[in-house]
């Protein structure tokens, strides 16, 4: 039975990290995950993967922000019918402000919450191939795949431009 | 030893590390906890005075009929203000993909943070019962007694409140990759503080992929966000029928000045935090020319509000509004007005000069000037008007008592003591976002983006 390794391979610049990621799907071969120390659009656009469903939820949560600052107000108000002012009980525009508000109240703090959910954040453990310096200056492509299969991932990603390679065992 | 990088390519992403982390790694020392404990005397001063005032009421200060409002509001106002330029550079320039927000955002979103928190203080300094703050708020009580969401001050309440969560989580959510970073750097205490402060950040493909969407949306969020603080504010007086106040025009025209003070105090922190902390090769005069040209087209955005305002005084023929507006040229707060307009209107236009925009000693003596002139454009506006109401006989002009002017620099003293602490302890220049436009940064190091 074959042994499963992890390489993983460091790059200088974005580019060529883009191209490793473009060259190993093409290859069809196993498993990649890849850090960086900044977003890049040329990596995210290479992994092909959806835009994130965190906008979703941010759209949930300023609908929801506007229906509270409707029913904060509004209930508030019906709750001590005082006319002030020769105003209406249920004055609409000033209560638009503070829909407003909480709409974006909402909506920016699950923004926050759904990426701290997704992204698995807090994490206590180091994901599997994590260097320190894919939080600084390098690029990372980490591979996982079957031991027959690294000495092609290998070649790949030297033909690409990586900087260095490791391999271990997964 | 790893070669020297080519200059044409210089700086480096590692070199980049360095001057930032450089900034906040290294051990502070005396003459830093000097400058702390004396900002943070000017607090203890202004908190024993604030003290004072709870126990013995408002009556320590100089407010007396018809001027109810005067410095703590002022106060107010001026600190909200401050903080916009913070959002203005950190959201709406992001979303504008704006090349030069990467060197200073930061910085500026920081200041947002401790300037609205220093906001959120002036109105309960203002309070005569600051026990009874949370009466703003809508909480169910035995009494049934609700907040009066047709008053401005309740939509305050709500605006500040907002802008301070989220300006503190869009600034805490930037610092994310840049604290995983300092982690790797850093031993001791440091790398446990940074450690927790980062969440266990590793820069994964798809936490990269979440976080880019959820900052985006955070961005989106806080542009219409930072709009609409400063026009809830200027509604606090627009909303009130006083001459002086009861204007159309307040919202823009404070939006304006909000950024127009806001990126000042950019520059007034910046320019020696950048020779203090040797950012040199991050913070360039690329950068400083681009804030000086916000701060000149805000400057010319209110120096039109206020030949407007005077203009609409005169037109509506009402001569009660006219007497407001000839007693702020010409009354007893008069000198106030003028140097309002000198530091404003006057002293920004040398700003059209290239030469004086890369000039970083003039920047800061203009940036200064900006910063007085715009607190006194918010005392002339509250104070003034309400010392020359409807009705002259009761005419009264306020002067601030001790209470009120220690209490004010206790708040530039926090400001200030809290904006230094962060400076020396966390990113001060995104890391990230610098890495990002490293092409421009090169550039800018060059001078090929301003000469």
């Amino acid at each position: 039975m074959s042994e499963t390794v992890e390489l993983a391979a460091s790059f200088v610049a974005e580019e060529t990290c883009a191209h490793a990621i473009e060259a190993l799907r093409e290859a069809h071969v196993g498993q990649s995950r890849i850090f960086s120390p900044m977003p890049c659009h040329k990596i995210q656009h290479a992994i092909g993967l959806p835009p994130s469903p965190v906008r979703a939820y941010v759209l949930g949560a300023g609908i929801s922000g506007v229906i509270t600052g409707l029913l904060i107000t509004i209930g508030t108000s019906w709750e001590w019918n005082l006319v002030a002012g020769g105003k209406p009980i249920v004055s609409w525009p000033p209560f638009i402000i503070i829909c407003f508000e909480l709409m974006i109240l909402f909506g920016g703090t699950t923004a926050l919450l759904t990426f701290m959910l997704m992204a698995r954040v807090p994490a206590f453990e180091p994901t599997a191939g994590y260097r320190s310096r894919f939080s600084g200056d390098r690029f990372g492509v980490v591979v996982v795949c079957d031991e027959q299969q690294a000495d092609m991932v290998e070649t790949i990603l030297k033909q690409v431009g990586a900087e260095e390679i490791m391999r271990d065992a997964a | 030893m790893a070669a020297a990088l080519p200059q044409e390519v210089a700086p480096s992403f590692d070199e980049v590390d360095r001057h930032v982390l450089q900034a906040f790694m290294e051990t502070p020392g005396l003459a830093y906890w000097a400058w702390i404990g004396f900002c943070f005397t000017l607090v203890g001063i202004g908190v024993a005075l604030w003290t004072r005032q709870i126990y013995e009421g408002l009556g320590v200060t100089g407010l007396r009929q018809p001027v109810m409002w005067a410095v703590y509001i002022t106060n107010f106002v001026f600190w909200v203000g401050i903080a916009h330029s913070g959002t203005l550079i950190s959201a709406i320039l992001y979303l504008f993909r704006t090349r030069w927000r990467t060197g200073v955002y930061r910085a500026a979103e920081t200041m947002t943070l401790f300037a609205v928190l220093t906001a959120g203080l002036c109105p309960l300094m203002h309070l005569g019962r600051v026990w009874f703050f949370y009466w703003l708020l809508p909480y169910p009580n035995e009494r049934y007694l609700q907040p009066d969401f047709r008053s401005p001050l309740v939509w305050d309440a709500f605006a500040v409140s907002t802008y301070l969560t989220i300006s503190a989580l869009f600034l805490f959510m930037g610092l994310i990759p840049d604290v995983a970073n300092a982690r790797e750097h850093a031993r001791g205490w440091r790398r446990i503080f940074y450690a927790i402060l980062s969440l266990g950040w590793q820069g994964t493909d798809s936490q990269w992929r979440h976080f880019s969407m959820a900052y985006l949306l955070m961005a989106g969020l806080a542009t219409p966000l930072v709009l609409s603080v400063h026009s809830v504010v200027s509604w606090d007086f627009a909303m009130a029928q006083l001459p002086g106040w009861h204007s159309t025009i307040f919202a823009p025209y404070f939006v304006a000045g909000a950024i127009f003070s806001g990126v000042a105090m950019v520059i007034t922190l910046l320019v020696p935090m950048r020779r203090l902390l040797h950012l040199e090769d991050v913070v360039t005069p690329w950068h400083f020319d681009n804030l000086a040209k916000v701060v000149l087209l805000t400057s010319l955005i209110v120096t039109y509000s206020y030949i407007t305002e005077s203009f609409m005084a005169w037109y509506t023929g009402d001569p009660i509004e006219r007497m407001t507006f000839q007693m702020r040229y010409f009354g007893p707060y008069g000198w106030l007005f003028w140097l309002m307009c000198f530091c404003n209107c006057i002293a920004p236009l040398a700003l059209f000069s290239p030469r004086i925009r890369l000039n970083l000693k003039a920047l800061w003596v203009i940036s200064i000037f900006v910063n007085i002139g715009m607190w006194t454009e918010r005392f002339v506006i509250i104070a003034g008007s309400l010392a020359t109401n409807f009705e002259p006989s009761q005419w009264s002009f306020f002067g601030p008592s001790i209470t009120e002017i220690m209490i004010t620099v206790g708040t530039f003293g926090w400001f200030v003591g809290l904006f230094s602490l962060f400076a020396r302890f966390l990113p001060i220049v995104s890391m990230t976002e610098l890495k990002e436009g490293i092409g421009w940064l090169r550039q800018a190091l060059r001078g090929q983006l301003y000469e």
